[in-house]
C-alpha cells in the first residue's frame, strides 16, 4: 500500500508558491511555537508568525520563509495562506545582504520622494531572507 | 488657403503625436499581460481566504462573537452616522473615459448621500484631485494612495486596509462603499459600486457546507483567529480591487491609444492629400504663368 502523504499548498496574494505537492512532513511556525505535521494530523487552523517552514519529501528537504499568515490542516491537506513566502534556494544571501543594506540606507536618508512603507517592507523582507540564509548554512541544507 | 509649409508642419506634428500614442499603446499592451497574470495569481489566495473565514464563521456561534473586535466588522451599524467612500481611480489620464465614468459614478453617489458627513479614501491622483475640487459638501479625505499604479502590490492594499479599519474603529461610520472599475475584458470595463463593510452580507452568502468538516482545533482560539483573519480578508479584497482597476486602466488606455493612433493615421492621410493637391495647384499656376509669359514675349 502506498504510504500516506500530505498534500501541501502554499498561496500568497501575489502568487501560488506550491500547489498540491505531496510531502511527508511539514513544520509550520505557529504563533504558539513550531508545529510539526505528519499525515493523519487532526484538523487544525493556526495563525502563523514570521519564520521558517520546512517540508520533507522522500529524501529532499526544502526550506521556506513565510511572513505572517494562516495555515489550515484538514484531511491530509495542508493549506498555507501566507502574506509572503519564499523558497530558500531562491534566496541569494549576498543579494539579500545588499538589499538589507540598501533598504536601511534609504530609510536613514529619508528622501522627499521616498516610499516609506515600501522601504520598510523591503527591509523586513530582506531581514527574513538573511535569517533564512544563515539558517540554511547552519543546518547544511 | 493654407500654404504648403503650414501643411507640412501640421503633418509632422501629427506624426509625432502618433508616435507617442502608438508607444503608449504598446507599453499598455505589454503591461496588461502582467496585470492579468497578477489577477490570476491573486485569485487562489482570495478564494481560500474566503473559504477559511466562512468555515470559521460557521463554527463560531453568534454568541461567541459578541464583544470581540471581529464582531464590529460584521455588525450592521445604526443609520445616520457618517459614510465612507473608497474611490479607486487611475493616476494618469489618456485612458479614454476610464476616469470620467468613475468620477461620474462617484458624483452620483455623493449626490445620493447629500447632507451626510462623508469620509473618503482616495486611490489614484485623478480621484483625489476631483474630490479636492468639490465644494459645498461635508467631505473629508482621510487617506490617499497616490502613484501605486501600475505596480500595485499587496503592501499598498495593506496600507489601505489599515487606514480603513482604523477609521472604522475610530468613527461610527455606517458603511464603507467601494467604487472602482472592474476588468471585464480587453474591450470593456464595468463600474462597480460595492459595500466593503460591514462584512456580514458577503460572508454568510459564501458559506458552503463542507462534507466531513466541523471538528477543527484552533490556535489561538477562534475569536482571536477570526479577529486576525478579517483584516486580512479585507486586505485581500482590496488587493483584488487594486489589481482589477489596474488592469482595467491599462485596457482602457490601450484602446484609447489605439483609436488615437488610428485617427492620427487618417488625419495624416487627409493632410498628405491636401498637401499634394496644393503642390499640384502651385505647379499648374506656375506653368500657366510661364507659358503665358513666353507667349506674350514671342507673340
Amino acid at each position: 500500500m502506498e504510504k500516506k502523504r500530505l498534500i501541501l499548498t502554499i498561496v500568497t496574494p501575489e502568487r501560488t508558491v506550491l500547489a498540491d505537492k505531496p510531502v511527508d512532513f511539514v513544520t509550520i511556525p505557529a504563533v504558539g511555537g513550531e508545529l510539526g505535521v505528519l499525515p493523519g494530523h487532526a484538523s487544525f487552523v493556526v495563525q502563523l508568525k514570521e519564520g521558517f517552514m520546512h517540508y520533507t519529501e522522500g529524501r529532499n528537504k526544502e526550506l521556506f520563509a513565510v511572513l505572517s499568515g494562516f495555515a489550515e490542516i484538514h484531511g491530509n491537506k495542508v493549506m498555507v495562506l501566507a502574506e509572503a513566502a519564499e523558497l530558500a534556494h531562491e534566496v541569494d544571501e549576498e543579494r539579500a545582504r545588499q538589499a538589507y543594506q540598501k533598504a536601511k540606507d534609504s530609510l536613514a536618508i529619508r528622501g522627499a520622494d521616498l516610499d516609506l512603507d515600501e522601504a520598510n517592507a523591503s527591509l523586513r523582507r530582506a531581514a527574513v531572507r538573511l535569517k533564512m540564509a544563515e539558517f540554511r548554512r547552519r543546518h547544511k541544507m | 488657403m493654407a500654404s504648403l509649409r503650414d501643411i507640412r508642419k501640421h503633418i509632422s506634428s501629427v506624426k509625432s503625436i502618433k508616435q507617442i500614442t502608438y508607444a503608449m499603446k504598446m507599453v499598455a499592451a505589454a503591461r496588461i499581460k502582467k496585470a492579468q497574470g497578477s489577477i490570476l495569481a491573486a485569485r487562489p489566495f482570495a478564494v481560500e481566504m474566503d473559504r477559511l473565514i466562512a468555515d470559521l464563521y460557521r463554527e463560531l456561534g453568534e454568541e461567541d462573537l459578541s464583544g470581540t473586535p471581529a464582531r464590529e466588522l460584521f455588525e450592521e451599524r445604526p443609520a445616520g452616522g457618517p459614510l465612507c467612500l473608497v474611490l479607486v481611480t487611475a493616476d494618469k489620464g489618456l485612458c479614454g473615459s476610464f476616469n470620467t465614468n468613475l468620477l461620474k459614478a462617484a458624483a452620483a453617489w455623493l449626490k445620493e448621500n447629500r447632507g451626510r458627513k462623508i469620509c473618503v479614501m482616495a486611490v489614484g491622483r485623478k480621484g483625489r484631485d476631483f474630490l479636492r475640487r468639490l465644494k459645498g459638501l461635508d467631505l473629508e479625505i482621510k487617506h490617499e494612495l497616490i502613484g501605486v499604479f501600475p505596480k500595485a502590490g499587496y503592501v499598498h492594499a495593506q496600507l489601505l486596509a489599515d487606514a480603513i479599519i482604523t477609521l472604522y474603529h475610530a468613527v461610527p461610520v455606517q458603511s464603507v462603499t467601494l467604487i472602482y472599475n472592474e476588468f471585464k475584458s480587453m474591450m470593456a470595463q464595468r463600474i462597480v459600486t460595492d459595500r466593503l463593510l460591514p462584512l456580514k452580507s458577503h460572508i454568510s452568502g459564501a458559506a458552503a457546507v463542507r462534507p466531513g468538516g466541523g471538528d477543527f482545533s484552533f490556535e489561538p482560539d477562534k475569536k482571536e483567529l477570526l479577529s486576525a483573519l478579517l483584516p486580512r480578508h479585507l486586505t485581500a479584497q482590496l488587493y483584488r480591487t487594486l489589481l482589477e482597476s489596474q488592469a482595467a486602466e491599462l485596457a482602457a488606455r490601450m484602446n484609447a491609444m489605439e483609436s488615437a493612433s488610428k485617427n492620427a493615421t487618417e488625419l495624416i492621410e487627409g493632410l498628405t492629400l491636401k498637401m499634394n493637391k496644393t503642390r499640384q495647384a502651385m505647379i499648374t499656376t506656375e506653368l500657366n504663368e510661364i507659358v503665358s509669359g513666353s507667349e506674350a514675349l514671342g507673340g
